[in-house]
């Protein structure tokens, strides 16, 4: 792992550790204020609901007052006083009152206790009203709540009771609104809240008794069956209860209710319970409100991490600046760029690192070229000692030629022209030898470009395997066989194939040169890490360790009457193909040219 | 010779003129010009006279006497009048009746009417007659003695249609089709040369499908000129000021069982059914005080006996009957959805059931053991309307038919005796009109005879 | 509360129909009519109940007039006694009947409802056809100071004309759409003395109109115009009458002979006629001569002459519903809210001539009956001069007569629905 990256996950696991204890412990925190808040909203919204329940009430009673101050009221009233009373036109007037004042039952009951109009039961005039023997307590209390046969079954209403009279018969206007999904929906609520009506009839819980405003009846199957258990509890023990009624798996779906009893009026009972309301409070805000400052804490934990892995990069980056560049500057002095410098900023430990890294590179520089001197004038004058050692073999035999004819002229006169042909021949034999030298020296001095193009290695070294063919197996030599083991599948390479032909000639005159008393010479070609290896091995006499060391300079030679040039030529064709060679040998064992060509 | 104190007379007077002004003076003489706009519940889907598949209704009647006439006429006493035929006589039997035709009477489309188009139009409305023409004639010969066929030609169904090539009916009434979109809109001009005289307005407009509360808005906002009105509202809109008219009583409301009572259990609970109906109480409270309560088929102002059928309730009796029975099944009773004092009616009836111990759900659905239904009498003639409702309510009517009050109340008896039907209302039509109708009165049968009115000047 | 008042008036016109002719056969003629229904009733009665002890109860369900229920119950008892059946109160009778005596639409149905024993009960019933329309006609109208009652029938009238009068008419000329009836007064009772029809080949307009006047010329008696039709009768009784499609213009006022000259001291006054519309019920406004330089006018209903001192105001009851004034010069328009008919009588009052209209009647209600004032037209503004006359129905005809100090009206009974003509004669109150 990288300097900078082991520092940037130290700083980014320090603020990440700091930022996520601070966000829990604030979550935690207000979790159980909001918890607390939560418990006194819901008591609050209970008492709320009273207040609406009792105002609903109030809001009847007011009505029915209403209704029975009314003129139309006043006026039948005076009508039903009168004998014979005619109470036919008035058989619509609950009705339309109702639908005015926003009544669900109204029904005017005259002092005898027969019903004049009904609101909710239309063809009931003049049918005696069941509950009349209670309305006498009835008009001192308030708002109460009753059980109101209709046509298509009972129902629970909220009631009132006004009596207006003229003279001694009075006339009673009872009005009221039914318990059911409108009144349900018309309560002013808060938001997440809900309230459920059971109508207690009957013996046994029943899902149809449940009045749920908000629910299709499918839901309301469902949601009664979860609330049995607490309006079981309320009919046994006839008390307010609360209870946490989990709808789904999600937290944020459970509803804690409150189950209220609704008591009825009836004379001579003993207020027997009529409904049990239910308030729902919705703990979604609760629970959406406890994984907001989670997500917050999240959030900002994420935040965090992210800024400390920013802060940590810069900081970092601020730290192993210096580092790096002297990385850098040591591989560039690796890869041989000997110039390679590294900016001194400061006057820290890195600083003077770095002083002494461009102080190391420059020293390095000197001796390199100091040495790459020496190395020049140990050539040149092992081209001069070449050039002498060269041009002297053939002068010898010039000068004993020449010294020759001189005798033979000068001693045997008559023999001289026998002497000056044989001389002659010597001396253009020899001068011929010097032109020769001249000639090779001059062809290295004239390597020319290479033309890359693609081609395949194993083609040229066929060629060469060809063209020796008949030398090495020429009579009057020790006997060397030839052995290709050529890659079938070589990638090309880009290469000039005359001079690549040049080189491997060289090689293979060098092996054939090795080989004296004969051998096996070994070209192989082969694929490695994207290059291309041809491979030139003998089976002679082998290098030492120095002779390997030095083989490749120019004019080196460890044979009689080689220039030196050979291998040289080699190196520089393989150098101009971005290739590189190299020999490996052991005295005894034979020696192995290893060219390495990038591939095409 | 005494002098007027003139300029006396003449202050005093002004103020006497602008209060006759402000009363509005009648103007006797009737007025040509102007669209009558009326307003109706019925909705009929065709204007054929003789297209048994549209109900009857008296509207329907109206609308198409306005189009179509007949041979003869019935006015609300049930007397027969010359129409298209001037005079009729029959042979021994009242088996061929021989009616001549009124001289030039032309269809809406040009035609004369001649016997043969009149006997041919009845041939269509009454395939089992033998109808012919004879010279200027028209003759039906009958299997049977029928007294009472110059009334039956005054149904609605005899009136003489004539169908052009097109299928479009002509007529020959006071009115003639101008546009009619079916049971939408039918706006009638008047007919020019109408045997009895050019109507008074130029064209009346039949708004058709609106119901009550529609129709009185429509009067109220000055769309409509003529409405039809609950009867039991009847008195409620008079006192508002409305200008409200009636016929007698032309509908009989009822409630009929879906068939024929099978055991005699049946027949007891049927009994206790009739017996605990208190008609008094539905009268005057649900009706308004509108209708009267019967427990005939017939009215009594058209039979004259309908109140030996005693309409009070007689719970005892009802009671006594239901115990005949250890158990009454639960029966339904239907009643139309669109109509609101039925749905009352039958609440009512059902709570008066219950008082006798028996159990009755009111529904709107289509089949039910027994209805509430409401049956518009098809003529003033009494034995029209009585084998009418007979066929309406699915009943065989006895015979032979005789001609007599009593043998009129003892068909009536055997109707009643099958026990398929409790009457409970006849109900009068009631109209409200606005004041510029002129000379607006339905005849006691319920007919408009609008031909005669006419449209006044709007009046403060 | 007029709307209260036409309710009662629609719901009751049957039953005072049915009133009226239930009660007819008592009116003009002897209980004794009862007599065959009553006989025939009881022979019912006994029928089911055979001799002996039965308790008759008697109820009037109908429109009849208490005293002829009395009569039917008299009659009634007296049949069954003679058919054996004894009087006795419910408690000691072996049988109960209760006779109600009720009605239909075309009859008067008298039923026994019989009740013998426990549960046993029967029905019987007679039914007595109502009297015929002529007895109607012949019932006297309440008198009037002012509208002398002429004639009454269920067909409309269109004009009546009195052909000889002494104290009070004796012979009179009814005219309606098919005929001219002429009657006679003949020991208290209208006669027919001769009926002629009138041809028209033309179907007549709704609201027909028309008149019957005396014959200026000697050669014949009557002259009828009708809507496109003139008749011309003969100058003697057996009368005929010839009658041919004609565009003539009616005589607006009566011009015997002996009318106009008792316009008394005034300019010579030139008969004026005006074209009536065949196929409406107005005149077309074309007057012949025309008046003064007029010759045509607004469309009108009808038409009244007073003669002033130097000219003769005519007044239009034009169908715009306004009341022009025309005086040979001007035409001056004015609503004055009046009916649609418009006559002049002659009285010793005021100008001499004053103007009777048709107005709502006062105490009509809404029932649609009108009435006539006389008005007199002082400086062209009307001046109301009587009170309102009112009638039991809608004016359907209004016409000066010949002499001019009366005037003939038609009223369409809202009860009855019959015609009723009356005369109106004006006289000075003061």
């Amino acid at each position: 792992m990288m300097f900078r990256r082991k520092l940037l996950a130290v700083f980014a696991l320090t603020v990440f550790l700091s930022v996520a204890a601070v966000a829990w412990l604030v979550s935690e925190v207000t979790r159980r204020a909001f918890a607390r808040s939560d418990d006194e909203r819901t008591a609050a919204l209970v008492t709320q609901f009273r207040h609406e329940f009792n105002r609903q009430g109030d809001e009847v009673q007011r009505r029915v007052e209403a209704i029975a101050g009314s003129e139309a009221v006043s006026r039948m009233t005076f009508a039903l006083s009168r004998a014979p009373a005619d109470s036919g036109p008035y058989f619509e007037l609950a009705k339309s009152t109702a639908e005015n004042s926003q009544l669900d039952f109204l029904e005017f009951v005259e002092g005898g206790g027969t019903i004049v109009s009904s609101a909710q039961w239309p063809a009931k005039f003049g049918y005696p009203e069941e509950a009349f023997g209670s309305f006498s307590t009835a008009i001192e209390q308030g708002p109460f709540l009753k059980q109101e046969p209709l046509q298509e079954g009972t129902v629970l209403g909220l009631f009132a009771v006004r009596a207006t009279r003229v003279g001694e018969r009075p006339v009673y206007v009872i009005g009221g609104r039914r318990l059911d999904k409108n009144f349900l929906s018309g309560l002013d609520l808060p938001a997440g809240m809900r309230a459920l009506l059971y109508q207690n009839r009957g013996d046994h819980f029943s899902a149809d008794l449940l009045i749920d405003p908000s629910t299709s009846s499918a839901e309301k199957m469902r949601s009664s069956e979860k609330l049995q258990p607490l309006i079981d509890a309320v009919r046994q023990y006839g008390q307010e209860m609360t209870a946490v009624v989990p709808w789904s798996g999600n937290q944020a779906d459970d509803e804690v209710f409150h189950a209220i009893p609704l008591l009825g009026t009836d004379a001579g009972k003993d207020h027997p319970l009529l409904a049990i309301l239910l308030i729902g409070n919705s703990r979604r805000t609760y629970v959406e409100l406890k994984r907001h400052i989670r997500s917050a804490a999240l959030l900002v934990g994420g935040g965090g991490i992210v800024l400390a892995i920013l802060l940590s990069s810069w900081a970092a980056a601020r730290v192993t600046r210096p580092v790096e560049q002297l990385a850098q500057a040591a591989q560039e002095v690796a890869a041989g760029n000997w110039n390679a410098r590294v900016a001194v900023s400061g006057r820290d430990e890195l600083a003077q690192l770095a002083d002494s890294f461009n102080r190391m590179t420059a020293e390095l520089l000197g001796q390199k070229e100091r040495l790459v001197q020496a190395e020049r004038v140990a050539a040149w004058r092992e081209l001069a000692r070449r050039l002498a050692h060269e041009l002297k073999n053939p002068l010898f035999p010039l000068q004993l030629t020449v010294e020759n004819l001189v005798r033979a002229r000068q001693q045997n006169p008559e023999q001289f022209e026998e002497v000056f042909r044989e001389s002659s021949r010597t001396l253009l034999a020899e001068i011929s030898n010097l032109k020769g030298i001249i000639g090779r020296f001059s062809e290295f001095s004239k390597m020319p470009q290479p033309q890359l193009h693609p081609m395949q290695v194993n083609d040229v070294i066929r060629g060469v395997a060809q063209l020796f063919q008949a030398q090495l197996e020429a009579p009057g030599r020790a006997k060397i066989s030839c052995e290709l083991q050529l890659h079938p599948r070589l990638e090309p390479v880009a290469a000039d194939a005359e001079l690549l032909h040049r080189a491997i000639t060289n090689l293979v005159l060098n092996a054939m040169d090795a080989m004296p008393q004969g051998g096996t010479l070994t070209l192989r070609t082969r694929g490695e890490d994207g290059k291309v290896l041809i491979e030139v091995a003998d089976t002679g006499s082998g290098l030492t360790t120095e002779e390997c060391e030095r083989i490749f300079t120019p004019y080196y030679t460890s044979k009689q009457h080689g220039t030196g040039l050979g291998l040289a030529i080699v190196q520089s064709v393989v150098s101009d193909h971005g290739g590189r060679i190299r020999v490996e040998s052991q005295p005894g064992r034979g020696t192995t040219f290893v060219i390495e060509l990038p591939r095409g | 010779m005494k002098r007027f104190g003139w300029r006396r007379l003449v202050a005093s007077s002004l103020l006497l003129m602008a209060l006759l002004i402000k009363a509005g003076a009648a103007e006797t003489r009737p007025q040509y010009g102007g669209t009558l706009r009326i307003a109706m519940r019925e909705a009929p889907a065709s204007l054929d006279p003789c297209d048994a598949t549209q109900a009857d209704s008296l509207a329907r009647r109206n609308v198409l006497a306005l189009i179509f006439e007949t041979l003869v006429t019935l006015d609300d006493r049930g007397r027969l009048h010359p129409s298209l035929a001037v005079d009729w006589q029959f042979g021994p039997g009242n088996q061929r009746w021989q009616f001549r035709m009124r001289h030039g009477v032309r269809f809406h489309d040009g035609t004369a009417l001649t016997a043969e188009i009149a006997a041919s139009s009845l041939r269509t409305a009454n395939p089992s007659w033998k109808v012919f023409a004879e010279g200027e004639a028209v003759v039906v010969e009958l299997d049977h003695s029928d007294p009472d066929l110059p009334a039956e030609l005054a149904l609605t169904r005899n009136s003489i249609a004539k169908k052009n090539g097109g299928g479009k009916l002509s007529g020959t009434g006071p009115f003639h089709i101008e546009d009619w979109q079916a049971g939408k809109k039918l706006t009638l001009g008047a007919e020019e040369n109408h045997w009895r005289g050019r109507a008074f307005v130029d064209a009346i407009e039949v708004e058709m499908g609106r119901n009550f509360h529609e129709q009185l808005n429509e009067l109220e906002l000055g769309r409509a000129n003529l409405v039809e009105v609950a009867p039991q509202q009847g008195h409620r809109v008079a006192m508002e000021g409305g200008w409200v008219s009636s016929s007698q009583p032309m509908e009989l409301v009822a409630l009929a069982f879906s068939g024929d009572p099978k055991t005699a259990n049946e027949k007891s609970l049927r009994s206790a059914l009739a017996l605990s109906v208190d008609r008094g109480s539905m009268k005057s409270v649900l009706l308004q005080g509108a209708g009267q309560p019967t427990a005939s088929l017939l009215p009594n102002w058209m039979s004259g006996y309908g109140f030996t059928f005693s309409t009070d309730a007689d719970l005892k009796r009802a009671r006594h009957e239901r115990e005949q029975v250890s158990t009454a099944p639960n029966w339904t009773v239907g009643y139309d959805a669109n109509d609101s004092v039925a749905r009352v009616l039958v609440e009512r009836v059902a709570l008066n059931a219950k008082d006798a111990g028996l159990v009755l759900q009111p529904t709107t659905a289509a089949t039910a053991d027994l209805r509430l239904v409401r049956i518009p009498l098809a003529s003033a003639d009494p034995w029209i309307a009585l084998a009418n409702l007979a066929e309406t309510l699915g009943l065989a009517m006895p015979k032979p038919r005789g001609e007599s009050g009593e043998d009129l109340y003892a068909a009536e008896l055997a109707l009643l005796a099958g026990q398929r039907i409790i009457p409970l209302f006849d109900l009068p039509e009631e109209y409200a009109s606005c004041p510029v109708l002129n000379d607006w009165r339905p005849a006691a049968d319920g007919s408009w005879r609008l031909d005669e009115v006419w449209m006044g000047k709007d009046r403060p | 509360m007029r709307h209260a008042i036409q309710n009662a008036f629609q719901s009751l016109k049957l039953s005072l129909v049915l009133f009226f002719f239930c009660s007819v056969p008592v009116g003009i003629a002897a209980a004794t009519e009862w007599s065959g229904p009553a006989q025939q009733l009881a022979q019912k009665i006994v029928a089911v109940t055979g001799p002996g002890a039965v308790a008759v109860t008697v109820e009037n369900r109908s429109s009849l007039w208490t005293k002829n229920v009395d009569a039917i119950s008299g009659e009634l008892r007296v049949d069954l006694e003679a058919l054996g059946v004894r009087p006795a109160k419910p408690e000691q009778a072996a049988a109960s009947a209760a006779v109600s005596l009720s009605e239909n639409a075309q009859s008067c149905v008298w039923v026994a409802e019989i009740h013998q024993g426990a549960g046993a009960s029967a029905v019987v019933m007679v039914s007595v056809p109502r009297g015929d329309n002529a007895g109607f006609a012949h019932e006297s109208m309440p008198v009037s100071l002012r509208k002398i009652p002429l004639w009454a029938q269920e067909d409309r009238i269109l004009d009546v004309l009195i052909l000889e009068e002494d104290s009070a008419p004796r012979q009179i000329a009814v005219l309606d759409g098919e005929k001219v009836s002429i009657y006679r007064l003949k020991n208290g009772k209208w006669e027919l003395d001769q009926r002629l029809g009138i041809t028209h080949a033309r179907p007549w307009p709704r609201d027909l109109r028309g008149r019957v006047m005396e014959a200026a010329a000697k050669d014949h008696l009557l002259d009828v115009y009708l809507p496109g039709v003139f008749c011309r009768s003969t100058a003697s009784l057996p009368l005929t009458l010839n009658c041919r499609e004609s565009d003539d213009p009616w005589p607006l006022v009566a011009t015997a002979a002996a009318s106009f000259p008792s316009f008394g001291g005034g300019p010579s006054v030139q008969p004026l006629g005006a074209f009536y519309s065949a196929t409406r019920n107005f005149f077309t406004g074309a007057l012949a001569p025309g008046v003064g330089k007029l010759s045509t006018v607004g469309k009108f209903y009808s038409a009244a002459a007073l003669p002033r001192e130097k000219y003769l105001l005519w007044l239009f009851a034009g169908t715009d519903g306004q009341i022009h004034l025309v005086d040979g010069v001007t035409d001056q328009a004015a609503k004055l809210g009046w009916g649609s008919d418009v006559a002049s009588v002659k009285t010793a009052c005021g100008s001499g001539w004053q103007a009777l209209a048709t107005g709502a009647g006062e105490n009509a209600g809404n029932s649609g009956a009108d009435s006539v004032r006389a008005y007199e037209i002082a400086d062209r503004a009307p001046v109301p001069v009587s009170a309102a006359l009112d009638f039991p129905g809608e004016i359907t005809a209004l016409w000066t007569e010949a002499k001019g100090d009366s005037a003939v009206a038609v009223v369409r009974n809202r009860e009855t629905g019959a015609y009723e003509a009356f005369r109106l004669a004006a006289a000075c109150s003061q």
